[in-house]
């Protein structure tokens, strides 16, 4: 089976040679396909693009012959104007049984930089549509990318490799703000600084569907133009006190060196509110909050980046735990896939020759009880039974031979021997 | 269906406790599924025993013994518990309710046991259809909507019992998130006080219409032989665990308490003492069911509710 793979991933490349490398747009991923067309007309081809990673999968039936890694890295030189001298050893190349598991483990996120993390499927399956809309897929590459699909799925729901969430923004709001609240549609969100972190955890609170945005800055410039850019409305940095009593999700993260509300600051605040639960992330350093806020009820949850990170690792240490069980999962399907494949490669041959041989028989019975007319049917029987037993006992020891080569890879020497041997008129 | 013993289904519970527990530590689907998997198989051995129980007795299994009413509240626990559970795992939230709620199917499974699980004589002969006047239709009318209202509200305080439970585990989860290594995946707080609220308003009414329908059961029990009176332990002791029931109502439409920590913390208290309190009575004031003798029955006891029928047509 000819399959390659060339990659370089957040592993062995730097972001900086990863970017030169990548194909960013539809665009340019259109101009890839024809390109890869034309240069290599009698493969299959998916590329995989996405920020942690550059691959082309590259596939041929047998009749031709397979890319070499200096062909591929050639092109991508080529297509890119950077120097091969610049790629050095980046690119990394696996053929074979070696590329289908390297396919699979993508797909599962087993080679991803968050272990477990879900999107990887998603790209996965959009280079796959993307190559099928150009026209670049094959046989090879729709049972491979088939089959990758089925790994991942497996993967997910026999494993626990994607169970917790892993950053920091994530268990925030999908661990413990989805904890206390039903939705986020009716909650106001205030948000003390303009940090880094506060706009990562407003993505995930603006996917909960948080509408009501409130920013609180020192500097109301900065507090307007991230306002601005999640649809909320900035505030002065007076009207905290206000904002601390209404707000049902804060996020704090500024840059203060003392912690910027106390415990008699939020008791008071707490006072002119209604107890309603309020969803505290602390995500500075030094912390904006006094540790002994959460004490003041019951219903004041605060979490700062010390907790978070604390759930993070539980999570994943929990995800490492499962990596065998997955790598098992994925040896599986590589061998199921492989198999398959050479199964395919060595079914019709197979067939050929017992229905060759069966004929060779049929024909000699028909001459013999043309003969013989005085044979009753059970004599007919008993001969046919005979004639059959005879052939299959001389067909085992050469498919026998076929069915153990193709464990170990298309046995085409194996293949071209037997046409040679037992069809005289190929 | 004549061989299945509660213990089949009460095995059944148990194991599903044990794989939703390895289930929630190993933070597997399929263990999860296989628990939901003995909790169906579980019902469906507990409904065979019922529905055997009922064809004996001739009666409805809410009116045929104290042992068969608390075999059907488990078993209402035991569909709601199956329900929620299969509902929230088809949106990949696999809730173990089980873990909450089969605990307490066992109790009442085990206190089923206790009160025996013999049909009374005096109901052996309420089957006696040929013979059942007016007054007799009344009384299991009656009887049969007691037990009912009873066994519904009865339900609504173990859901609300359960979700207390949840929420404070879920509460204590959220405030100590260092200290709490928890892979329990529980319902929002704000998803539980909202069952829990609904759980309360639910079955007060159906205990409050329980209690009535047993005063009306009491006024016409006057002129059978085994009439029933107010000083009857059960009515007594039913009658203060619905004052219970109104005082907690009245705090919580008050709304004066300050969170929901507290009311899923009083929820557990007050509907503790229901539960203990008439499981409590139930054990200690009906264990003897296949006694011959008749003895007086009580509002509040759906299977001495049955026996009245036969006293009256006696």
């Amino acid at each position: 089976m000819n399959v390659q793979v060339i990659y370089c991933t957040h592993q062995t490349t730097p972001l900086a040679l990863r970017e030169r490398l990548a194909f960013a747009s539809v665009e340019q991923l259109t101009r890839a396909y024809e390109s890869l067309r034309a240069t290599f007309p009698q493969s299959e081809h998916v590329v995989l693009s996405t920020c942690n990673r550059v691959e082309i999968y590259a596939a041929q039936d047998e009749a031709n012959a397979p890319l070499t890694q200096e062909q591929v890295a050639e092109f991508l030189s080529r297509f890119h104007g950077v120097p091969q001298n610049d790629l050095g050893g980046a690119l990394l190349w696996q053929k074979g049984p070696e590329a289908v598991r390297h396919l699979f483990e993508v797909a599962s996120s087993l080679d991803s930089m968050v272990l477990g993390e879900p999107q990887i499927v998603s790209q996965v399956k959009e280079a796959y549509r993307v190559a099928q809309e150009n026209d670049a897929c094959g046989p090879l590459t729709h049972a491979l990318f088939q089959g990758a699909m089925r790994v991942s799925a497996r993967v997910r729901s026999e494993t626990a490799l994607a169970v917790g969430r892993v950053s920091v923004a994530s268990v925030a709001v999908g661990e413990f703000g989805k904890s206390i609240f039903d939705r986020f549609a009716d909650k106001t969100v205030l948000v003390i600084g303009a940090g880094e972190m506060a706009e990562e955890t407003l993505r995930y609170l603006k996917d909960e569907g948080a509408e009501s945005i409130v920013v609180v800055n020192r500097s109301l410039e900065r507090a307007q133009r991230l306002a601005a850019e999640w649809g909320g409305t900035a505030r002065s940095f007076d009207e905290l006190d206000h904002w601390l009593s209404t707000a049902d999700v804060i996020v704090s993260t500024t840059g203060a060196t003392q912690p910027i509300v106390d415990v008699a600051r939020f008791r008071a605040a707490r006072e002119t509110s209604d107890g309603k639960p309020v969803f505290i992330l602390d995500l500075a350093t030094p912390r904006d909050f006094e540790p002994r806020v959460a004490d003041v009820d019951e219903n004041v949850f605060l979490y700062d980046l010390e907790a978070l990170r604390t759930t993070c690792d539980q999570n994943r240490r929990q995800r490492v735990r499962e990596i065998e069980r997955a790598r098992h999962i994925v040896e599986e399907e590589t061998d199921r896939f492989l198999h398959d494949i050479y199964h395919k490669a060595t079914g019709p041959i197979i067939s050929q020759l017992r229905a060759g041989w069966r004929k060779v028989c049929q024909d000699e019975l028909d001459q013999l009880f043309s003969r013989f007319h005085q044979l009753d049917a059970d004599e007919r029987r008993g001969i046919e039974r005979t004639v059959e037993r005879i052939v299959n006992k001389l067909l085992h020891p050469p498919l026998e031979a076929l069915r153990d080569e193709a464990r170990r890879g298309t046995p085409q020497g194996l293949l071209d021997a037997v046409k040679r041997l037992f069809f005289s008129d190929e | 269906m004549a061989n299945v013993h509660v213990f089949c289904f009460f095995a059944s519970y148990v194991l599903a406790i044990a794989l939703e527990g390895s289930a929630v530590v190993r933070r597997s689907t399929w263990l999860h599924w296989l628990s939901l998997g003995f909790i169906a198989a579980g019902l469906i051995a507990q409904t065979f025993y019922l529905v055997g129980r009922s064809n004996t007795a001739d009666l409805p299994p809410l009116l045929s013994s104290s042992h068969d009413w608390l075999l059907v509240l488990a078993w209402l626990a035991v569909v709601f518990d199956l329900t929620l559970s299969v509902i929230l795992t088809l949106v990949n939230r696999n809730v173990p309710m089980g873990l909450f709620l089969l605990p307490a199917v066992l109790l009442l499974i085990g206190a089923s046991d206790l009160v025996g699980d013999a049909t009374s004589l005096a109901m052996s002969q309420a089957t006696d259809v040929v013979r059942r006047g007016a007054e007799e239709r009344a009384l299991r009318g009656w009887g049969m909507l007691h037990a009912s209202l009873l066994v519904f509200g009865i339900g609504g305080v173990i859901v609300g019992f359960l979700f207390s439970i949840m929420y404070v585990v879920q509460h204590r989860r959220l405030k100590h998130p260092r200290t709490v290594t928890n892979t329990l995946s529980l319902p929002s707080l704000a998803t539980l006080a909202r069952l829990n609220w609904w759980s309360v308003v639910i079955s007060f009414p159906l205990l409050t219409l329980g209690m009535l329908t047993g005063i009306r059961l009491v006024y016409l029990s006057r002129h059978t032989q085994g009439p029933i009176g107010f000083a009857d332990p059960l009515v007594v002791g039913s009658g203060l665990v619905w004052l219970v029931m109104v005082g907690f109502l009245v705090w919580l439409l008050r709304g004066d308490h300050a969170g929901g920590k507290q009311v899923a913390l009083r929820t557990i208290w007050a509907f503790g003492l229901v539960l203990a309190t008439l499981l409590g009575l139930q054990v200690v004031f009906n264990g003897h069911t296949s006694a011959p003798a008749p003895r007086q029955a009580s509002a509040t006891d759906p299977a001495r509710s049955a026996e009245l029928e036969g006293m009256a047509r006696q």
